[in-house]
């Protein structure tokens, strides 16, 4: 009994009992449990009382679920995509730790990040003018790039450490993906990144703590963070007994639970640049549409359309829904950062193209633009375009045209209007803006004030940053668990 | 000459060692040049550094808890001149004294295997926490001979020597503390490493500058130190390769250092208390005696009341230990509780179910070598039904996904049970918790009172107030726990369910202080029979004992399986074939396999002092009966 327990417990090659067929051998065993028992010395006795007991364990943590990490992918064979698939699904629950906060599952309760449940379809859908792999590749290595609303900033980049994902693991999670609902694309791709970049090793850690939380918290209160960020257990003080009166009262993310979900380098980044990343659904935003302005938190946003919420003088909120379409063009007098200016089309003209060429803003360097124009990419010269100049009169009526010659200081402007040069005396009209292009933007900013490294000490930043790292929330109920945890 | 049949065998058991020495040894004959892993023949590297570390650990956790209980029962002797308590804690040490050559030798292969098979990862463990190895020597040393002082001088120091030999105790507890410290810190920083950021200080701004000119030669000493202040916070690792770049103290005082320390101080309490009973309970099954069965009946009482005193206090150690994991690193946290090894800790709350239960169960069985205990036996169904009642709440798990078919998914209408399922809740389990230790701490009171008659004038008021306290706690726990369903977690967790334990824990330090007043002058209507307790609680001892050991190896899984696949998380990935964190079975049938020589060990070296012992006994007459067969406890 006790060789064939050893051997059991070994998984001995020599002793063919496997978790499948347990509930067999674990009858033999316990039958032989009894016959020592009932037979045999004191010794023996226990002997077999104590490897019964040994077993029994091992028979319980046998019938429970259980993932490993184990993945040991060395290359991928593409001529079976759904075996691949089924390599995905693997780091995908194991190393990967991707189901430790996502589910593909519509009928399981929300995770904290997404439920993936045909996402292979729905990737194609998130971000306008991006197909469903160039979408999961993002996700993968930039998950901060776009964040789908209602979700904040959780997912790590797996490609770096901890997790720390090989290209071919990341390759086989992405067909997994792209199996639930969608077509498994086997085209590879070049990672957008660069693994051999310093800071690898330690970006996704934490910084050490060595702030006061208690002082913190008085810093939250005192800095007026809890005017706009709800807390619970702290009570929002009225108007006037705060120290920090220069900001605006909005609404803001709740943060109660901040530091369950986001490392501190995060937290950080957001008192120090709030605008790094700004948590969906609580953006600040002005856009003009059909000729009037509005300017208010974006609540959401999808391919054709976006929600604004505005709130009027008298207080009432009001939410209105405007088709990205719908948007006026603005005039561009630099072709810099467009990107970062929230442009996300660009009309311009060409230096030896006659008609000017509408597209969506794809990419830009500081020489280049590229346009998606119809179902083609087209690179653009950011310094040969032909310039366009707007005057406007003293009725408010705009002429716009490709400049010729002439500025408001000369005697005489010249403009192409329809093929036509036209000539305008400046004396008419109350300005002229020259302009390399015109598109539509949406710029989303942080409500927050980006003060608060002036207002805020080193010491008082150390502190409140320890006091947040405390609001673990639904954190502290996980660790909770662990409270039986008896010496390892 | 006639060879007798034992020494052959034991011809016979080096001549099959030697042999298997000479078949494994070519398998050692391998590159000896800067190898990054070299693996061990047969079982492989992880086996065998699993199987050495948990075997040095169990036997180090032995070590390190007796001398602890072992010294305050030798002053428990001394104060109140009985000697039984004196000889009591001797025959601890003696049983430490067998087990401490052993851990040593465990530690041995364990750093030759660690050697051997991962060269890179000691060299740069050695490399950061070279100081702290010297020093864990000398402590090392300290702890050797003050034991040997404190063990051999036993006999010779007691009378006026008494005060001195109990600062022996005292010195050796500090010892073997400090060496659990340090090495501690080493394993601690490997799932935790010191990585993050500090302050910069001026050994990590010269390395800073210098690393940041490597990478950017344009830079120069001044411009990297552009804006850093002595509070600017920078990687205590160099960022691209991960050499440690900051103090000893940096990497020894990480996220869980501390609350490991703490966890298994008080572990090693519980479990040498739970090997101390299970050792007594052992020699009662094979006593012959009388003596010998009172004796060891009294002893195994005492293992076990040790064992429950470190028991209850652990959950809280935990708790901050959790809690360090989460701020260490949230996604770790995640894994702990809510991926990789949920499941684990159901099967941790089946163990701790098994704790109380035979906790209980033993303390029942107590009771019936004592007169005038039958009063209290009608309260037992009512007890188990309790603790049964709260041990399934502990063990229900909150979400039902992984073992559930899509048309039971379907059925329920999600992951959770629709009735069930909230007992997966923590303010359920928290609830059944402190209500387990209520009816234990019940247990322990009926026990006490069995066999006495409080005499005090206001022992009807007393009574009601003591029954009216515990039904103010029940009430109030489980009130508490239901309103915990209703409220933000937030306030739960820092306000309920801290008010949970403080009115479990005022409650039974309020009831015994009341009952000690009131059985102050109680009259003894039956005493304690020493000896007369059944065969199965002394099963019920060594099924404890296994559960702690189980335990142990379990989460000592859970801490190292943490890391994944790193041998210091997030600096130094691994690379070997074993990158990977093993499933749940696997890890417990290696636990399974552990214990089993952990048992034949422990079982040999009591075997040996039960030899020894049976070679003095008949080389002497019998020493005086003991003097415990009738008495209090």
């Amino acid at each position: 009994m006790v060789v064939s327990f050893i051997a059991y417990i070994a998984g001995a090659s020599a002793f063919p009992i496997a978790s499948e067929n347990l509930l067999p051998w674990s009858v033999w065993f316990l039958i032989a449990v009894i016959v020592n028992i009932v037979l045999w010395s004191s010794v023996m006795r226990l002997l077999t009382f104590s490897l019964a007991v040994i077993w029994f364990y091992a028979f319980v943590a046998g019938l429970v679920p259980e993932s490993s990490t184990a993945v040991n992918l060395t290359e991928l064979d593409w001529s079976d995509p759904e075996a691949v698939a089924e390599q995905g699904a693997l780091v995908f629950n194991g190393k990967g730790q991707c189901a430790a906060c996502h589910t593909v599952d519509t009928s399981a309760p929300p995770g904290r990040c997404p439920d993936l449940t045909d996402i292979g379809t729905n990737a194609a859908t998130r971000v306008p003018g991006m197909d469903a792999k160039a979408y999961l590749i993002e996700s993968m290595y930039q998950p901060a790039n776009f964040l789908v609303p209602g979700y904040g900033k959780i997912m790590p980049e797996v490609w770096k450490a901890p997790i720390a994902l090989s290209k071919l693991e990341i390759e086989a999670v992405i067909a997994y993906l792209q199996s639930q609902g969608g077509e498994i694309d086997p085209t590879p791709f070049d990672e957008p990144i660069d693994r051999a970049d310093a800071g690898a090793t330690a970006d996704a850690l934490p910084p050490l703590l060595t702030g006061d939380s208690e002082l913190g918290k008085k810093v939250f209160v005192d800095a007026a963070c809890i005017s706009c960020h709800a807390v619970t257990g702290i009570e929002s003080p009225a108007a006037g007994e705060t120290t920090n009166e220069d900001f605006e009262d909005v609404t803001a993310p709740d943060l109660s639970e901040i530091a369950a979900f986001n490392d501190m380098r995060y937290l950080e980044e957001s008192i120090l640049v709030p605008g790094a990343q700004i948590v969906s659904g609580y953006g600040a935003v002005t856009v003009r549409a059909k000729g009037t302005t509005f300017q208010g938190t974006l609540v959401s946003q999808d391919e054709e359309k976006i929600v604004v919420r505005t709130k009027a003088a008298d207080g009432t909120e009001e939410e209105h829904t405007i088709l990205l379409s719908e948007i006026d063009d603005e005039p561009i007098e630099e072709l810099t950062n467009l990107k970062a200016r929230g442009y996300f089309t660009l009309t311009l003209t060409p230096a030896d193209a006659d008609a000017p060429v509408s597209g969506q803003l794809v990419s830009e360097t500081d020489e280049t633009v590229t346009l998606k124009v119809g179902e083609e990419n087209q690179t653009f010269s950011k310094t040969d375009v032909k310039m366009q100049m707007t005057l406007v009169d003293y009725d408010d009526e705009e002429t716009v045209g490709e400049h010729v010659s002439g500025t408001m200081d000369d005697f005489e402007i010249v403009l192409i209007i329809d093929r036509t040069e036209e000539t305008y005396d400046p004396f008419d009209y109350q300005s002229g803006t020259m302009t390399r292009a015109s598109g539509k933007r949406l710029l989303v900013t942080s409500p927050m004030p980006e003060n608060f490294p002036i207002i805020l000490s080193v010491a008082d930043l150390t502190n409140l940053l320890s006091f947040l790292s405390t609001l673990t929330g639904a954190t502290a109920e996980a660790a909770e668990e662990t409270e039986d945890t008896p010496a390892e | 000459m006639k060879i007798s049949k034992k020494r052959l065998y034991l011809i016979l058991g080096c001549v099959l060692v030697f042999y298997a020495v000479l078949a494994i040894a070519p398998a050692f004959a391998q590159d000896m040049t800067e190898a990054e892993y070299r693996p061990f023949p047969v079982v492989g590297s992880r086996t065998a550094a699993w199987i050495a570390a948990q075997l040095h650990l169990l036997f180090g956790s032995f070590i390190l808890g007796v001398p602890m209980f072992a010294v305050i029962i030798e002053f428990i002797g001394w104060k109140t001149k009985e000697e039984r308590y004196d000889r009591m804690a001797q025959e601890f040490i003696k049983l430490c004294m067998g087990a401490f050559s052993t851990t040593a030798l465990l530690g041995g292969v364990l750093v030759f295997i660690l050697i051997w098979c991962y060269p890179k990862v000691m060299s740069k463990l050695s490399g950061i926490f070279g100081p702290t190895m010297i020093f864990y020597v000398i402590l090392f040393f300290g702890e050797t001979f003050t034991l040997y002082l404190y063990s051999y001088g036993w006999d010779k120091m007691q009378g006026r020597h008494k005060g001195w030999h109990l600062f022996l105790g005292v010195l050796l507890n500090v010892w073997g503390t400090a060496i659990m410290f340090v090495s501690n810190s080493w394993l601690t920083y490997q799932t935790s490493p010191a990585t993050q950021h500090g302050i910069i200080s001026e050994m990590r701004k010269k390395s800073w500058v210098e690393e940041k000119m490597a990478a950017d030669p344009s830079l120069t000493p001044e411009t990297v130190m552009e804006g850093v202040t002595s509070h600017t916070m920078v990687p205590l690792h160099n960022e691209t390769t991960g050499e440690f770049m900051a103090t000893v103290w940096d990497a020894v005082n990480n996220f869980t250092w501390m609350p490991v320390n703490i966890h298994r101080l008080i572990g090693n309490i519980a479990f040498g208390g739970s090997i101390v009973a299970a050792y007594a309970a052992f020699r009662f099954l094979v006593a012959k005696t009388k003596e010998d069965k009172a004796h060891y009946d009294w002893m195994g009482y005492n293992g076990n009341f040790i064992a429950l005193c470190g028991l209850i206090p652990l959950p809280f150690a935990g708790y901050w230990l959790g809690r360090e994991i989460y701020m260490f690193n949230n996604t770790m946290g995640i894994n702990m509780m809510g991926s990789l090894f949920s499941w684990l800790f159901i099967i941790q709350a089946v163990m701790i179910g098994v704790l109380f239960i035979g906790a209980n169960y033993y303390l029942w069985s107590g009771m019936g070598r004592i007169d005038g205990a039958e009063i209290y036996a009608r309260y037992r169904p009512y007890m188990i039904i309790v603790i049964i009642v709260c041990v399934a709440i502990w063990m229900t798990p909150r979400t039902l996904s992984k073992i559930s078919t899509a048309s039971e998914l379907s059925a329920m209408g999600g992951a959770n049970h629709p009735h069930l399922g909230s007992f997966g809740l923590m303010t359920a389990k928290n609830t059944a918790v402190n209500i387990i230790i209520l009816t234990t701490f019940l247990s322990f009171l009926f026990y006490r009172r069995s066999g006495k008659t409080p005499t005090a004038s206001w022992r009807t008021v007393g009574n009601i107030v003591i029954s009216a306290l515990f039904f103010f706690a029940v009430v109030s726990i489980v009130v508490i726990g239901i309103v915990g369903f209703a409220v933000p977690t937030d306030f739960r967790v820092n306000v309920l369910t801290p008010w949970q334990v403080v009115i479990a824990v005022v409650v039974m330090f309020a009831v015994t202080v009341l009952d000690a007043l009131m059985y102050r002058r109680a009259q003894t209507s039956g005493t304690i029979k020493w000896g007369e307790m059944t065969d199965r609680s002394q099963y019920v001892l060594i099924l404890l004992a296994i559960t702690f050991t189980s335990l142990m190896g379990l989460m000592g899984y859970a801490r190292s399986g943490l890391r994944e696949q790193w041998h210091v998380f997030g600096v130094m990935p691994d690379t070997s074939p074993d990158a990977f964190t093993p499933p749940l079975s696997e890890a417990v049938n290696m636990v399974a396999i552990i214990m089993v020589i952990f048992f034949a060990l422990v079982g040999f070296i009591f075997w040996l002092g039960l030899w020894g012992e049976k070679k003095k006994q008949t080389a002497a007459p019998p020493a005086e009966a003991e003097g415990v067969a009738q008495g209090d406890d």
